[in-house]
């Protein structure tokens, strides 16, 4: 996987950098799905302590 | 905020409603949503492979999306409670209590927050920051192209230069796919679909606010 795009000009010599790879739109993505994911879960599962704890007080 | 009385109860207290956003703000929010949306459609779907003339539709999108973020910026500053946005010390305690409750290690609760908690803060901090970089990045890009209003000159900088500048917009703009899909997400929530609301109506009701938020740091 790249980070960066690079191109080398017509008339040769070296190359030079035009942007970001976009490579990395997937990782984008999938840090959004797992922040997504894991709130999810973190969420469910405090949800489910609770009504635990609510039965065990009541 | 002023608050006023319903006709008809929005829920099982009072029917009292909470003015949150006003009808300037709303508008604000979802002309920079289509704004934003038409951008990404733009960038990304040619990426992808879906091929359209998008050069046109992408600088036209971008101008409106600065243009909103400047009204939007002036607006902040000169006529809503901009404080309200700023984080302090306490919005970093808070967020730390808000993850450990939520990852079980118990502790304080956190505190009600005013009008915004704290990462609602965080997150408006960090999508300004990216929106700030895109907008400077895509505006020095406009000099690449011609429009109606101006003839490209793209000698302005050197070519390591503009490699430079490609690379924060394109760095800017896919990081800004991660934190739409976190602000939809979190839009979309059932315990959060109140803020959703009120961004679309404008109000919460009065238990809502009582609920969610000290009303010495709000004053509704």
């Amino acid at each position: 996987m790249q980070f960066f795009r690079y191109s080398k000009s017509i008339y040769g010599g070296q190359e030079q950098l035009v942007g970001a790879s976009w490579d990395l739109l997937p990782w984008f993505v999938a840090a959004g799905a797992a922040f997504i994911a894991l709130h999810a879960l973190a969420m469910a599962l405090a949800k489910a302590r609770a009504r635990k704890t609510q039965r065990q007080d009541g | 905020m002023d608050v006023s009385p319903t006709r008809k109860s929005q829920s099982a207290d009072t029917g009292e409603r909470v003015a949150r956003h006003h009808l300037l703000d709303r508008l604000y929010h979802w002309l920079m949503a289509v704004a934003t949306l038409v951008l990404m459609a733009s960038a990304f779907l040619p990426i992808l492979g879906v091929k359209f003339q998008w050069l046109e539709m992408h600088w036209m999108s971008g101008v409106l999306l600065a243009v909103l973020i400047a009204i939007h910026g002036v607006r902040a500053v000169l006529w809503q409670d901009w404080r309200a946005m700023m984080i302090g010390v306490d919005d970093g305690r808070e967020l730390c209590r808000s993850f450990a409750r939520a990852l079980g290690f118990g502790g304080a609760s956190p505190a009600l927050p005013g009008k915004y908690d704290a990462a609602q803060k965080f997150y408006h901090l960090g999508m300004a920051a990216l929106v700030l970089a895109v907008i400077a990045s895509g505006l020095l890009m406009l000099l690449k192209i011609d429009t109606p209003f101006w003839r490209r000159d793209p000698y302005w900088f050197s070519g390591a230069t503009w490699g430079i500048i490609y690379v924060v917009h394109g760095l800017a703009a896919m990081a800004m796919v991660t934190m739409l899909m976190i602000h939809v997400y979190f839009a979309l929530r059932p315990d959060e679909w109140y803020l959703t609301r009120s961004m679309l109506r404008g109000w919460i009701t009065r238990k809502e606010y009582s609920e969610h938020h000290d009303a010495a740091r709000w004053k509704a």
